[in-house]
């Protein structure tokens, strides 16, 4: 099928109203969520996914990667107002977000955030197409050998960059791969930790554990401290931003742009990193470099860059290799999963239309993102307003239905509650959730790609070493783990307390 | 809760887990045909794998706890952390299972209905006569979208029947 018989597949795929409309109401809730402090982008697509299982699969996609890209750009929105951001890629936006906004300046702020992110969402976006199909037809070569070493090298990163400590971020990812044993054994169909209980026997419900993992902890935390999310919000200034402004960032953007495609293409790095280190890169280059930190309005389009740069690039992985880039593309995964589709390779043969559908729905989701965007940033007030204490017993009740919709199943909902405390004590010990559902995918990939190779060489441990592509990963994952133990012992020499990764 | 207390907490909990889970849970709860030929095929090997990780995990937080200094400062305040706040959470839990105790019994509607308001009283809101009415419609609506348009059978209890 040649380029424009797969465009033309999947324009009409998409090409309906139905379609354009739920990637419009996604980033509407996506921004929503993203703004509404606490409740973050991961939280607002964990809520929204059970609402697309009654939809056409690339309706719902679409939905989801809807709220995914309102979501990231609306964390930006509290960081700047309020000093709290709704996602943690939106941290590094806070430096110099917030002292604009204390100098009457948040709406220029705010719009630069717009600009900026809207950029770095086209740019990120034309990576995941130029680049998801060449790794996709790269991977095509794969057996389980090569996947197994894809899939280690990426739980490797994962635990090592997911938190402020490695140990615990292992620890948090040993987890996850424990509670994927639960079920029958994938070759033998015996039982793994069922208890003789039919419930268990297919595994534990993902989406169970998810929103378990991401949701109830929040409203266990409310529960805990019910006025923690009290905060004062300032208003946005008679100063907008300008495109001299724009123009003036322009190569930062453009930067942080490129710095959050080629982390976001890789599994496990996230948005928070990208954004710290776009920031540090305009800081380092700019001729202003003295007013960063202290309201310069090109720290805020480079981290907004950095971290919205991510965002159509963690797809890559995801689409070509069936491998989740960050916590939110794990949860889409699910979504393709209850579709009846696998991501990976095999889904650019067998569902080219649906790729093709997916990039360009992407494409007019930077569209929408600037226009509601530009409302948000105006109607901030009113999400501010919003009762947390109403909008808390809320969610908990959408948990319970939302779960409950997946299998039918009141099991579930006792899953998710029990998940909901294990993230409460996770939250508590300040051991990252990311690397644990992240893992929870991964683990039977892991398991069995791992099996089928040594079914395949008979035993023979060797096959896990056949070729250039595998001992490229294995080379991958000896230099990430040298480099971590090498980080960790220097903080361990520094002494304690010093040297940490930021939180991602 | 200091650095170092939460070290050795975790690190103490993970060689826990990685003893029991190789000395009780993966013999006692993990089956395995008896013909199978190599070890690395077997469904016990990949448990035994992963609890050995968790204990060396556990292992290295421990480490890492003990080099914390005793007297790091907590990087938290935990003000809020008295009796209350536990007084809050052993309620919650209670919730919830009340709530899987009702799910079967009172339907899915009623039972989010009453753990809606209870919630929103259990968190001191603000606004008592919203949080009534939020809990009264948001079951409904969310019942009206799963029952009626993805199709799903909503629990409906030996109380009432919604149509």
């Amino acid at each position: 099928m040649s380029f424009l018989d797969s465009l033309a597949a999947g324009l009409s795929l998409v090409g309906n109203i139905e379609a354009f409309l739920a990637l419009f109401i996604g980033v509407v809730i996506g921004v929503i969520g993203g703004a509404i402090p606490g409740m973050s982008a991961t939280m607002a697509v964990a809520l929204t996914l059970p609402f697309t299982f009654a939809m056409q699969p690339i309706t719902g996609i679409l939905l989801l990667l809807g709220v995914y890209k309102g979501g990231i750009f609306g964390g930006s929105i509290p960081a700047i107002l309020i000093k709290t951001p709704g996602t943690p890629a939106s941290s590094a936006t806070i430096l110099d977000g917030y002292p604009l906004a204390e100098r009457g300046e948040a709406g220029r702020a705010l719009g630069m955030a717009l600009w900026a992110s809207c950029t770095a969402d086209v740019i990120s976006n034309l990576a995941l197409i130029l680049f998801a199909g060449w790794l996709a037809s790269f991977a095509l070569s794969f057996g389980p050998p090569e996947f197994f070493t894809l899939i280690l090298f990426s739980l490797t990163i994962i635990a090592g960059v997911s938190g402020d400590s490695l140990l615990r971020g292992a620890l948090s990812a040993l987890l996850g791969l424990l509670l994927a044993t639960i079920g029958l054994d994938l070759v033998y169909g015996t039982n793994r930790f069922t208890f003789g209980d039919p419930n268990m026997m297919g595994g534990l419900n993902f989406i169970a554990v998810l929103i378990g993992l991401f949701a109830i902890p929040e409203i266990l935390a409310m529960v805990w401290h019910p006025t923690a999310h009290v905060g004062k919000t300032r208003s946005l200034g008679k100063n907008w931003v300008s495109f001299a402004d724009y123009r003036r960032s322009f190569k930062s953007i453009v930067r942080g742009s490129f710095i959050g495609v080629f982390l976001g293409s890789i599994p496990g790095i996230g948005a928070a990193p990208s954004a710290f280190l776009s920031y540090s890169e305009a800081r380092r280059t700019s001729k202003n470099r003295e007013n960063f930190g202290k309201g310069e309005i090109e720290g805020v389009a480079a981290s907004e860059a950095g971290n919205n740069g991510v965002a159509g690039a963690t797809l890559i992985p995801l689409l070509a290799l069936g491998v989740p880039g960050d916590v939110i593309t794990a949860i889409i995964i699910g979504a393709f999963m209850i579709h009846g589709l696998q991501p990976g390779p095999m889904m650019f043969i067998l569902n080219v239309d649906i790729i093709y559908g997916l990039f360009i729905g992407l494409i007019v989701s930077s569209l929408f993102l600037f226009m509601v965007g530009s409302v948000a940033i105006r109607g901030f007030k009113y999400v501010a307003d919003l009762p947390r204490r109403i909008l808390i017993p809320a969610v908990l009740v959408l948990c319970i239905y939302g779960v409950f919709a997946v299998n039918n199943n009141i099991f579930d909902v006792g899953v998710m509650f029990a998940m909901g405390w294990v993230g409460f004590v996770m939250m508590r010990y300040r051991v990252p959730p990311a690397p644990f559902l992240i893992a929870f995918i991964l683990g039977p990939l892991l398991e069995d790609n791992f099996r089928q190779a040594m079914l395949m060489s008979g035993s023979d441990p060797t096959i896990l070493i056949r070729g250039p592509i595998t001992w490229f990963f294995w080379a991958m994952t000896v230099v990430t783990i040298v480099a971590i133990v090498r980080a960790g012992v220097g903080a361990f020499r520094r002494g304690p307390g010093r040297g940490r990764a930021p939180e991602a | 809760m200091t650095e170092r207390q939460v070290q050795l907490r975790l690190g103490v909990g993970a060689i826990a887990m990685a003893l029991f889970l190789a000395a009780i849970a993966i013999p006692n709860w993990v089956s395995s045909p008896s013909n199978v030929g190599n070890i690395v095929l077997s469904p016990l090997f990949w448990p035994y794998v992963l609890a050995g990780f968790a204990g060396l995990t556990g292992l290295g937080l421990v480490i890492a706890g003990l080099r914390e200094a005793a007297q790091d400062p907590a990087p938290e305040t935990d003000d809020h952390a008295h009796g209350p706040a536990w007084r809050r959470l052993a309620g919650m839990a209670v919730f919830m299972l009340l709530t899987m105790y009702a799910l079967p019994r009172l339907g899915m509607v009623l039972t989010t209905m009453l753990l809606f308001a209870a919630t929103a009283f259990l968190v001191r809101t603000r606004h008592p006569v919203t949080a009534v009415i939020c809990a009264l419609l948001v079951p409904l609506v969310l019942y009206g979208f799963f029952a009626h348009v993805a199709g799903v059978a909503i629990p409906q209890g030996e109380v009432i029947r919604l149509p």
